[in-house]
């Protein structure tokens, strides 16, 4: 059986091939222009003269700042090419029609209504390209009372109702804060709706022929994002409690992190799934270690029983063997038996993962300019007719000017210069 | 409807239970696809067991609250799919679907005989989306997951948390959340290249592998830098920076104080707001809005390095202000003034005093046949020429079995009720709901 990714299909053209995106996004929307980029669109980042300010996020590589090394930026703007505009001067304004003119997707993470201000709103560009998508993806969405509010990842988790379900059982940590998760979430969940959106209007575009306009919300996207946490609330009035590393839930509920003998800990979901046959597995994970102590014993095949001593079962027996090993080795012994167990990994570890190896996860992304090339985190899915790829690192500051304005657009290098000199590009 | 919609004349085949693939088809429907819910009571896994049962209801297999908000915008066919004519019908369904989704464990499918290169004899571009936990390739396939298991095995729970404390992670399912997403993107991606190339495909897409590229920055900074996530002060809670260890970014944006959720009035279990200054120039502004006290015009708070290095001090003076205010009042004086504040909100603060969620129409009410009447949560995005809407409650299980075997399949009256009678369509020893007598009149 061939398990690696169809090795035929890594040399055709990606699912995207084809589609023009002009991107004119910060944090909240250059992780959706990666995913159209990868996926094989043409995404053209358009940045102010100088440089986004993204550029400016560290870490930086070898801890040197520098725009050009901004590992943030790195990573959210790979497969796209990279011109400079200034959208505030009349030649930038002119400059920006032409291209809108021949692509296929703008996405915009502007403040609501700039764009329209400068005369490039959506019914403006509309004229000269019917087949225009624009998708603004703002912190609020266009309209309503929070319109022009500022906001911050942490701003969207603590309003989208992240924080109200992440932090702490008052036994681990009393008066704990609700605690935002870390990554710069908000940016992905508001921009995986925003892919979705487009892609969707795309699918309409080849029935139909025409654009149209869409007004996406990180706010409201986050606050689609809490499971059950609203429905529990609309059918039941319950409002859910945070629960150290697992469910919220309205009261109380067992631990499902177990501390390791390297110190790392493993989730291990027991409680609730304990009926005799579950028990009996567990026994017998427990027993390849020595780790069984008496729940070989048959009364452990009444349900009575199991119940009477669930403290035990999860508390003293499965702690402990979780305790006598390391995480790793919990979390693929007890995998290879059945169990929905997995070890708390730091995200460095996932480079020694052999399963992603199989998956060829991993991709090596030359960065010429400094005759190196780095590890970067590949595809969420394989697609085995169209693959997901990094076709190029993130674009240097104005790296493709000239391969735009003068061999696409037809300027020439007196105009492109003429242009740089009074800062338009 | 007088409108168009975005994915009319779509059909999707749905396999998916539980969250992860039904979240996914529920905006596939949203857009205005067909999702036809593949669904058998003896091993259905999302309509029970049911905590969001109202209280006044019998939990059964149609009053779950959150199956309904999950399931909005399909239909539900039961069918057999471990019987000869069960696989016969579904095949004869697939022929005229565009798009199947299922999230079984990986190869299970394959096993029952409607595995990818099996439905292409039936529909050469189907679009084939498999949602599992770790893919159907890769050496740890037969794996299994559900949310926080994925969520600590990919990264995404550790970075998560107070340093030196146990990790918080996600107080959900993320991965079904954002595996769902995965879910739509990829059947749409695939749906837009059947459109421009005639050619289906199968798309491998797992919950764990999903995870992965979430931590896009942390993992750089250890393959260029090596540095990993294991070190004094992170992850740093709700800061930007953990004070007294040393300066890093914490991969959540610019670092910079404050950057903190503190208390507000009256001191509730959710009564906390969140401050983030990203320039001096708010942090004047910040200042002013508390009233320009004496300890904040102080010189150590006047940069940000100082303010980082001051951190404990500044989050304690600032809690202190903040203790004093109502957190929508403290937001409303915060953003007047330019100030980056938010209120941390619960489900019922969503639901209930959320201005914007509110003038945005996020949750409108919806009539189901068994729940009664109750909110159901709306799309992010508006959509000018093909707007999104949820048009149908979740399917009672089986609802549409006749509308789809006889209406859409061309089966006769007389073939479902044979169909019901031989165990097809239902469990021949499982009472029927009054809906299905119904049918067979």
């Amino acid at each position: 059986m061939s398990d690696a990714p169809g090795a035929d299909a890594e040399s055709l053209p990606g699912p995207l091939a084809g589609l023009r995106i002009l991107e004119l996004a910060d944090e909240k929307g250059q992780f959706c222009g990666k995913l159209l980029g990868d996926l094989g669109a043409d995404v053209v980042k358009i940045e102010p003269p100088g440089g986004e300010r993204n550029r400016y996020v560290g870490p930086f590589l070898d801890d040197i700042p520098h725009p050009e090394r901004s590992l943030s930026f790195w990573y959210y703007n790979t497969s796209k090419r990279g011109i400079t505009l200034n959208l505030e001067t009349a030649d930038g304004r002119q400059l920006f029609g032409r291209l809108a003119a021949t692509s296929d997707v703008i996405l915009e993470t502007f403040r609501a209504g700039f764009l329209a201000s400068l005369g490039l709103g959506y019914e403006s560009l509309r004229k000269q390209n019917p087949r225009l998508i624009m998708c603004a993806l703002t912190p609020f969405g266009q309209t309503g009372p929070w319109r022009d509010y500022a906001s911050s990842d942490l701003l969207h988790m603590a309003a989208g109702g992240e924080m109200a379900s992440c932090g702490y059982d008052e036994a681990d940590l009393p008066n704990a804060p609700p605690i935002a998760p870390g990554g710069g979430n908000a940016w992905h969940i508001g921009s995986h709706f925003a892919y979705m959106a487009i892609m969707a209007t795309l699918v309409y575009r080849t029935v139909a022929g025409q654009g149209q306009y869409i007004d996406a919300s990180i706010h409201e996207a986050c606050a689609l994002t809490t499971e059950a946490a609203i429905a529990n609330y609309i059918y039941r009035g319950e409002v859910l409690r945070r629960q150290t590393g697992r469910h919220h839930a309205p009261g109380p509920t067992p631990r499902t992190q177990f501390r390791a003998k390297d110190g790392t800990y493993v989730t291990a979901l027991v409680a609730g799934r304990l009926n005799p046959g579950y028990v009996k597995d567990l026994a017998n994970l427990l027993d390849n270690y020595g780790m069984a102590g008496d729940l070989k014993e048959p009364q452990y095949q009444d349900p009575t029983v199991i119940a009477a001593n669930t403290s035990h079962i999860i508390d003293d027996l499965v702690a402990n063997f979780i305790a006598s090993l390391p995480a790793e080795e919990v979390y693929h012994a007890a995998q290879e038996r059945g169990f929905t167990w997995g070890a708390v990994r730091a995200p460095e570890a996932l480079l020694d993962d052999p399963h992603l190896h199989d998956r060829r996860f991993w991709k090596k992304v030359e960065h010429p300019e400094l005759g190196r090339s780095f590890v970067y985190p590949g595809e969420a899915a394989i697609y085995n007719d169209s693959p997901w790829r990094i076709s190029r690192r993130a674009p240097l500051i104005g790296e493709h000017n000239t391969k735009i304005f003068c061999d696409e657009l037809g300027l020439s290098r007196g105009e492109l210069s003429v242009l740089a000199e009074n800062r338009v590009i | 409807m007088s409108c168009p919609r975005a994915l009319e004349n779509v059909r999707v085949v749905d396999f998916s239970w539980v969250r992860a693939g039904p979240w996914a088809t529920r905006w596939l429907g949203a857009f205005g696809a067909e999702i036809i819910k593949i669904e058998w009571p003896e091993n259905e896994r999302g309509r029970l067991p049911s905590t969001t049962t109202p209280q006044n209801l019998e939990v059964d297999l149609n009053t779950s609250g959150n199956f309904n908000d999950t399931n909005v915008n399909k239909k539900s066919l039961s069918l057999n799919l471990r019987s000869a004519k069960g696989l016969e019908i579904v095949k004869r369904l697939i022929a005229i679907s565009d798009i199947v989704i299922e999230n079984f464990s990986s190869r299970v499918l394959q096993k029952w005989g409607l595995g990818y290169e099996e439905l292409c004899k039936v529909k050469p571009d189907i679009v084939y989306v498999s949602m599992s936990g770790y893919g159907h390739t890769g050496r740890h396939h037969h794996y299994t997951t559900f949310g926080p298991v994925a969520q600590a095995v990919s990264g995404l729970t550790y970075l998560s948390g107070l340093p030196d404390k146990l990790p918080a992670g996600w107080g959900w399912s993320y991965m079904d959340d954002t595996g769902g997403m995965y879910g739509a993107m990829c059947a749409l991606t695939g749906l837009y290249h059947r459109n421009m190339t005639g050619r289906g495909q199968h798309i491998d897409q797992a919950q764990m592998v999903s995870s992965v590229p979430l931590n896009g920055p942390a993992l750089l900074d250890f393959t260029a830098n090596g540095r990993g996530s294991r070190r004094p002060g992170y992850p740093p809670g709700n800061r930007a920076h953990w004070p007294g260890t040393p300066l890093v970014n914490s991969y959540r944006g610019p670092t910079v104080a404050p950057h903190n959720a503190y208390r507000t009035d009256p001191g509730g279990y959710n009564d906390w707001c969140v401050i983030v200054c990203h320039s001096d120039a708010e942090w004047e502004r910040l200042v002013q809005v508390m009233g320009d006290p004496s300890w904040a015009t102080s010189s150590k708070f006047a940069t940000v390095t100082g303010r980082l290095q001051h951190q404990e001090e500044l989050d304690d003076k600032i809690e202190a202000w903040s203790m004093t205010l109502g957190k929508y009042e403290l937001t409303e004086r915060c953003q007047a003034a330019g100030v980056r504040a938010l209120p941390v909100q619960s489900s019922e603060d969503r639901v209930e005093h959320d201005p914007q969620l509110r003038h945005r129409e996020m949750y409108l009410a919806m009539e189901h046949p068994a729940l009664g009447r109750h909110k159901v949560q709306n799309a992010p995005f508006k959509l000018s020429a093909t707007p999104v809407s949820n048009h149908l409650p979740s399917p009672l299980i089986g609802q549409h079995t006749r509308e789809i075997v006889e209406g859409l399949l061309g089966y006769s009256h007389e073939e479902l009720c044979a169909g019901f009678a031989d165990g097809t369509f239902w469990p021949t020893k499982r009472a029927r709901f009054p809906y299905m007598d119904e049918m067979l009149r």
